[in-house]
C-alpha cells in the first residue's frame, strides 16, 4: 500500500470510497426519480415530446376534480380495509393458535408462509384461474350445496375487490402470523399460568393476556399491512386491470394507465405523488412504532 | 387435551386450505387434456410433463428464466457488497454528514417503486438502457438498498468496536478490516440479503413491464403476463408457467426456511 492506512488523507477518502457505489445508484435511481414525480406532476408534460410547460397546480385540481381518481382513492381505501381485516385479525388468530401447538407445527407454518414467497404475478395466474366462472371456487360451491352462490368472481362488480383482495391476503397473511408468532414468544409464560389458576378460560386469556401484550406487534402489523396493500399493483393489473368498468381501479393501476398508457405524464404523476405521500405518512408511523417496540 | 387436538384440527384446516391453490395448480399443470373436464381437485391420474416442455421452449419460458436468473443473482450479489460497504462506513468511520445521510437513506425506505415508476422509466431510457438487463439490475439496487445498508448497520453495531480498533493498530487497512473481520461475522446478514433481494427481484412485475418491452429481453413475470393475455385459455400452459416461476424461490425458502422469516420480518417495510 502506498497510502498509510492511517494518515488523514486515507481517512477523509475512505468513507467516500464505501458509500459511492451505493450511494451513486441510490441518488440517481431512487431519489432523482422521486424528485422528478414531484416536479412531473406541475408540468403538463406527455412523457415523450422534447417540450414541457408548467402549468403550477392544474394537475391537482384536475385530480381532486377527477371522479375516477375518488373512485381509485375509495377503492384502494376499501381494499386496504378489507386487507387490514383478515391480515391482521385473522392473522393474529392463527398465530395465537399456532403457538399453542407443539406437533406439526412447522409443517402447518410452511403451508401459511410459503405463499408469502410466491410472486404476485403467479398470484395472480392462479387466482384468476381459480375464480372463473367454471373455476374451482364455484365446482367447490356447487359440490357443498352453495350454488347459489357461484358467480363470475372477477366480472361481478360488487364482489371483484373484495375477492382481489382476498387472494392478496391469501399471499401476504404469512408475514403477519411470523410478526405475531415472534411477538407472541415474548409474552411471559407466567401470565398465562397465573390467570389459569384464576380459573380464566383460553377465551378470557387470550382476551385479557394476549391481546394487551400484543398492543405494540399488532400496532406494526396494522401500519405495515397498511403500506404493503397501498403499493399493490401487480395482482389486480394482472388480473382485472381494474375492471370490471373500473370497479377494482386502485390508485396504482388508475396511475399507470394515465402515465404510462395515455402518456398524460404530468397527471399520471400527480397521482404518483399522492401515492408517495401516503404511503410515506403510513411508513414514518411504521418506522416509529417500530423503534417503541424495540427499545 | 381434547381441546388441543380442536386446536390441531382446525390449524390442519387452515393449512391445506393455505396450500390447496398452489397444489391444485400443481396438478393442473400435470394433467393431460383429456383430464381437464375432472374437477380441479382430483390428482393426475397419467401424469404428463409435455405441458412443462411446451411453455419452455415454444412458450419461451427458457428465456424468460435466465433473463430472470441473470438479474436476479447480480441484483443479490452486488446488493451485498454495496450495501454493507456502505454500512461499514455508516458505523466505523467518522465523516461530516453522517446524520443527513442517515436520513437520506431513510427517505429510501418511504419511496415506494409504484410511485416513482414513471421518471424512473425516463432515466432508464434517456440513459439507453431499455430492455438491458443492466437497466432493471440498477433500479432493483437503487429501490432496495436502504433496507438493506439498514439490515447491516444494525449487525456491524453489534461488532465490538474493540476488535475494529486493535485491527487497525496491527496496521491494516479499512477495506483488510471489512473482508477480514466484519464481514465474516455478518454472515447472518449476508445471506439475508441475498435471498430476499433474490426474491423481490425475481417476483417484481412493474419495473420489468416497463423496462423490458421486447419479447428476448422478458422477465417469467412479464412473460407470464403476456402468456396470460395471449394464451388465456390454456389452462394447462398456464399453470406450468406459474410453477416454473414458483420452484425456485419455493425451494429457497424450503431451504432457508429460518434465515427468510427473520428477513422477511425485518425487511417487511419495503
Amino acid at each position: 500500500m502506498l497510502l498509510d492506512p492511517n494518515s488523514r488523507l486515507a481517512q477523509r477518502l475512505n468513507p467516500i470510497l464505501f458509500l459511492l457505489p451505493a450511494l451513486s445508484i441510490y441518488v440517481v435511481f431512487a431519489i432523482y426519480p422521486t424528485v422528478s414525480v414531484i416536479e412531473y406532476s406541475f408540468t403538463d408534460w406527455d412523457g415523450i415530446s422534447p417540450e414541457r410547460s408548467y402549468i403550477g397546480l392544474e394537475n391537482y385540481r384536475k385530480m381532486f376534480s377527477d371522479r375516477v381518481f375518488w373512485e381509485a382513492f375509495r377503492n384502494t381505501f376499501v381494499w386496504s380495509g378489507v386487507i387490514l381485516v383478515i391480515n391482521v385479525g385473522l392473522g393474529l388468530v392463527i398465530a395465537a393458535m399456532l403457538a399453542r401447538v407443539w406437533k406439526a407445527r412447522l409443517l402447518i407454518q410452511t403451508c401459511i408462509v410459503l405463499p408469502v414467497v410466491i410472486s404476485p404475478m403467479a398470484v395472480a395466474t392462479i387466482w384468476r384461474w381459480m375464480y372463473q366462472p367454471n373455476g374451482v371456487i364455484n365446482q367447490l360451491l356447487d359440490g357443498i350445496g352453495l350454488g347459489a352462490l357461484a358467480r363470475p368472481w372477477l366480472g361481478d362488480p360488487s364482489v371483484v375487490l373484495y375477492a382481489l383482495a382476498f387472494a392478496h391476503s391469501w399471499s401476504t397473511i404469512g408475514l403477519s402470523v411470523i410478526i405475531f408468532l415472534a411477538g407472541l414468544q415474548a409474552v411471559d409464560e407466567d401470565l398465562y399460568e397465573a390467570s389459569r389458576v384464576d380459573g380464566a378460560t383460553p377465551l378470557q386469556q387470550f382476551r385479557y393476556v394476549t391481546m394487551p401484550a400484543l398492543r405494540p406487534v399488532t400496532a406494526v402489523v396494522f401500519i405495515l399491512t397498511l403500506t404493503q396493500s397501498f403499493k399493490v399493483f401487480d395482482i389486480v393489473w394482472a388480473t382485472t386491470q381494474g375492471g370490471p368498468i373500473r370497479f377494482s381501479e386502485i390508485l396504482s393501476t388508475y396511475m399507470y394507465k394515465r402515465g404510462a398508457l395515455e402518456n398524460d405524464y404530468g397527471y399520471g404523476s400527480a397521482i404518483g405523488v399522492a401515492l408517495l405521500v401516503i404511503v410515506s405518512i403510513a411508513t414514518i408511523i411504521y418506522l416509529r412504532l417500530q423503534n417503541r417496540k424495540d427499545q | 387435551m381434547a381441546r388441543k387436538w380442536i386446536l390441531l384440527f382446525i390449524l390442519g384446516v387452515i393449512a391445506v386450505l393455505m396450500a390447496a391453490p398452489l397444489v391444485l395448480t400443481v396438478f393442473t399443470s400435470l394433467k393431460p387434456t383429456t383430464e381437464l373436464v375432472n374437477p380441479a381437485w382430483y390428482p393426475p391420474r397419467d401424469m404428463t410433463f409435455e405441458h412443462y416442455l411446451r411453455v419452455w421452449t415454444e412458450g419461451g419460458f427458457s428465456r424468460y428464466f435466465a433473463n430472470t436468473l441473470i438479474i436476479s443473482a447480480v441484483d443479490a450479489v452486488v446488493m451485498i457488497a454495496i450495501a454493507s460497504l456502505a454500512a461499514y462506513a455508516m458505523v466505523f468511520m467518522e465523516f461530516r454528514g453522517k446524520m443527513l445521510l442517515q436520513l437520506l437513506f431513510v427517505l429510501g425506505l418511504m419511496i415506494p417503486v409504484t410511485a416513482v415508476v414513471l421518471p424512473l422509466f425516463q432515466i432508464v431510457r434517456s440513459m439507453g438502457l431499455l430492455n438491458t438487463h443492466l437497466g432493471v439490475i440498477l433500479a432493483d439496487l437503487a429501490l432496495a438498498v436502504s433496507v438493506f445498508v439498514f439490515m447491516f448497520t444494525s449487525y456491524f453495531a453489534g461488532v465490538p468496536k474493540a476488535l475494529h480498533e486493535a485491527a487497525r493498530i496491527d496496521g491494516a487497512t479499512e477495506f483488510q478490516i471489512y473482508r477480514r473481520v466484519v464481514m465474516p461475522i455478518a454472515t447472518p446478514a449476508v445471506v439475508t440479503t441475498a435471498l430476499l433481494e433474490f426474491l423481490w427481484s425475481w417476483n417484481d412485475l412493474l419495473l420489468r413491464l416497463l423496462i423490458m418491452t421486447r419479447e428476448e429481453m422478458r422477465t417469467l413475470s412479464v412473460g407470464l403476463l403476456n402468456f396470460q393475455g395471449t394464451m388465456t385459455r390454456d389452462v394447462t400452459g398456464l399453470s406450468s408457467g406459474t410453477v416454473i416461476m414458483a420452484i425456485p424461490v419455493v425451494l429457497l425458502f424450503l431451504v432457508f426456511q429460518r434465515s427468510f422469516v427473520r428477513g422477511m420480518t425485518a425487511g417487511a417495510v419495503k
